[in-house]
């Protein structure tokens, strides 16, 4: 959870997690954001945390999904043998492609500003996804919703990172559950096994007051 | 054999382990798993006529010995919470349904609407520390709560608890005033603050919150006892529960059940499970059958 005193508090994954130096990746949203986009070098930065579950990680080859700044939690992920499947609303929103190797990469946008235009669940079929050791995503929750019926009996163990409203972060105020579970302790990585289809996921959610409201494209 | 089923004002629990009020109740499904981790009984999140947002994030933050919170009563307005109580009102547990206003006409709309979705119970909050014209302002005030409590008590026919302040001078005076409550619940967290010195300014944005957790339990006790010594009511206690041994103090004191919220958020849902098993070990060790022979047992009469 990042603070800037004053101004508020939101929740945010580490782009890098080897080595001293850590990172976070922030997209122009909301006001937090908006300040965070303010800072300096040299300008101290507020944080509590880590909270929840990570992804399970692998040396191996892996297949990485993101969808728009889901890829900000997946970049970490990103090694030599990987194979990205990197999407997002239009050419310019598009992150980290430059990370994969030379053909490794598919890209795709909503408009087809740039690369194949599509979801990555549209191209799932075309490529092999029994050679890898692992698959991860995160991105839209109409996007996962979307690969779990093309991942929940693959091979390969599938991960997903959720979003929802993060309130408190430490599994108190309800925000962020689906089916009972806080996505803040027990999320926000989740093994695909373990996501009912029937309940809330890309169905419905709680807004910032606790209204229930259905989730759509 | 070893009974841990209580009764309070009538409702019946298979175990004295309830869910506070605040704590992983704004959503039917998590209520649900609630229940089936062990819970006798859940109380709902605090829930106005309508709905509110709650303050910006910082709404919490984590202490050693407790938790400071001010989410600001966010929640989704009475119409839009039936839902959520139909779908953890199938577990055939009881729900009590907590509800916050600043007149007495309010309170007893919202009281009444909780009843027609079916929960068992009404908790009058009268108490939260963090929202101006709600909560403690209301609830610090005897005359007023005493045209709160009656209307409610005009209005519904299922048992009528008021969640207290432990930020009032005179805890007598407000409880007198509830007395025609079936029953109090005590306490609600005490109002506290956290300046971070490297920002030079409080972490909550609201500046000022509500303690709970181990921190306050000590507080906790002593209000159930004197309450407990002076009013015939039953009473839910309420503030630091994380082991048997606490909720045997409350009782001790003269809690009938009580509720547990921070532990919740330290130990995770199976913290239910984990005081119902510890409460039998502790009964049985101490010679105890049922939980109704502990209570009121430290008060001096």
């Amino acid at each position: 959870m990042v603070w800037v005193p004053g101004v508020g508090e939101i929740p945010l994954s580490l782009s890098t997690i080897k080595g001293r130096r850590k990172s976070i990746t922030v997209k122009r949203y909301g006001i937090v954001s908006q300040a965070l986009l303010k800072y300096k070098p040299g300008d101290r930065i507020f944080l509590r945390g880590p909270y929840g579950t990570g992804f399970t990680l692998t040396e191996e080859r892996n297949l990485i999904i993101g969808g728009g700044s889901g890829m900000a939690a997946l970049r970490p992920l990103i090694n030599d043998k990987s194979f990205g499947m990197v999407s997002a609303k239009t050419g310019d929103e598009l992150l980290f492609t430059h990370e994969f190797k030379e053909n490794s990469i598919m890209i795709m946008t909503d408009d087809g500003s740039s690369g194949l235009k599509g979801f990555p669940s549209d191209y799932l079929e075309s490529v092999d996804i029994d050679q890898f050791a692992r698959i991860y995503a995160c991105g839209p929750e109409l996007m996962l919703k979307a690969l779990y019926h093309k991942l929940k009996d693959s091979r390969p163990d599938a991960e997903f990172s959720m979003e929802r409203i993060m309130k408190c972060g430490i599994g108190i105020c309800d925000s962020c559950s689906i089916d009972g579970r806080q996505i803040c302790v027990d999320g926000p990585v989740v093994r695909v096994g373990e996501i009912n289809p029937d309940g809330e996921f890309g169905h419905q959610k709680l807004d910032i007051s606790g209204r229930r409201i259905e989730i759509h494209l | 054999m070893i009974d841990l089923g209580v009764s309070i004002a009538g409702i019946d629990l298979e175990n004295p382990f309830v869910l506070a009020s605040g704590i992983l109740d704004e959503n039917g499904y998590t209520l649900v798993e609630v229940l089936r981790s062990g819970a006798s009984a859940v109380v709902t999140k605090s829930i106005g006529l309508e709905e509110r947002k709650g303050y910006i994030p910082p709404v919490v933050y984590e202490l050693p010995y407790g938790l400071l919170n001010a989410i600001g009563l966010s929640n989704p307005g009475i119409e839009h919470y039936s839902h959520e109580i139909s779908i953890a009102i199938r577990e055939k547990k009881p729900i009590i349904g907590s509800v916050f206003g600043s007149t007495p006409e309010e309170f007893a709309h919202l009281s009444s609407r909780m009843e027609d979705f079916g929960v068992s119970a009404v908790e009058l909050n009268l108490s939260c520390p963090h929202v101006k014209g709600y909560g403690q302002e209301v609830g610090s005030d005897p005359n007023l709560v005493r045209d709160i409590v009656r209307s409610v008590k005009r209005k519904v026919d299922v048992p009528v608890f008021a969640k207290l302040s432990p930020n009032v001078s005179d805890i007598q005076a407000i409880a007198e005033a509830a007395i025609d409550a079936d029953g109090f619940t005590l306490i609600n967290t005490v109002k506290a603050m956290k300046i971070d010195i490297y920002a030079r300014q409080p972490v909550l944005s609201n500046v000022y919150g509500g303690l709970s957790g181990s921190a306050i339990k000590p507080v906790g006790i002593r209000y159930v006892y004197e309450i407990a010594s002076n009013f015939d009511r039953p009473i839910f206690g309420v503030g630091g529960i994380t082991t048997a041994e606490d909720a045997v103090e409350y009782i001790m004191a003269g809690a009938s059940a009580v509720q547990v919220g921070t532990a919740v958020a330290r130990v995770g849902k199976r913290v239910f499970n984990k005081l119902i098993s510890e409460m039998r070990d502790f009964m049985e060790r101490e010679g105890f059958s049922k939980i109704g022979d502990m209570k009121g047992v430290a008060l001096r009469r």
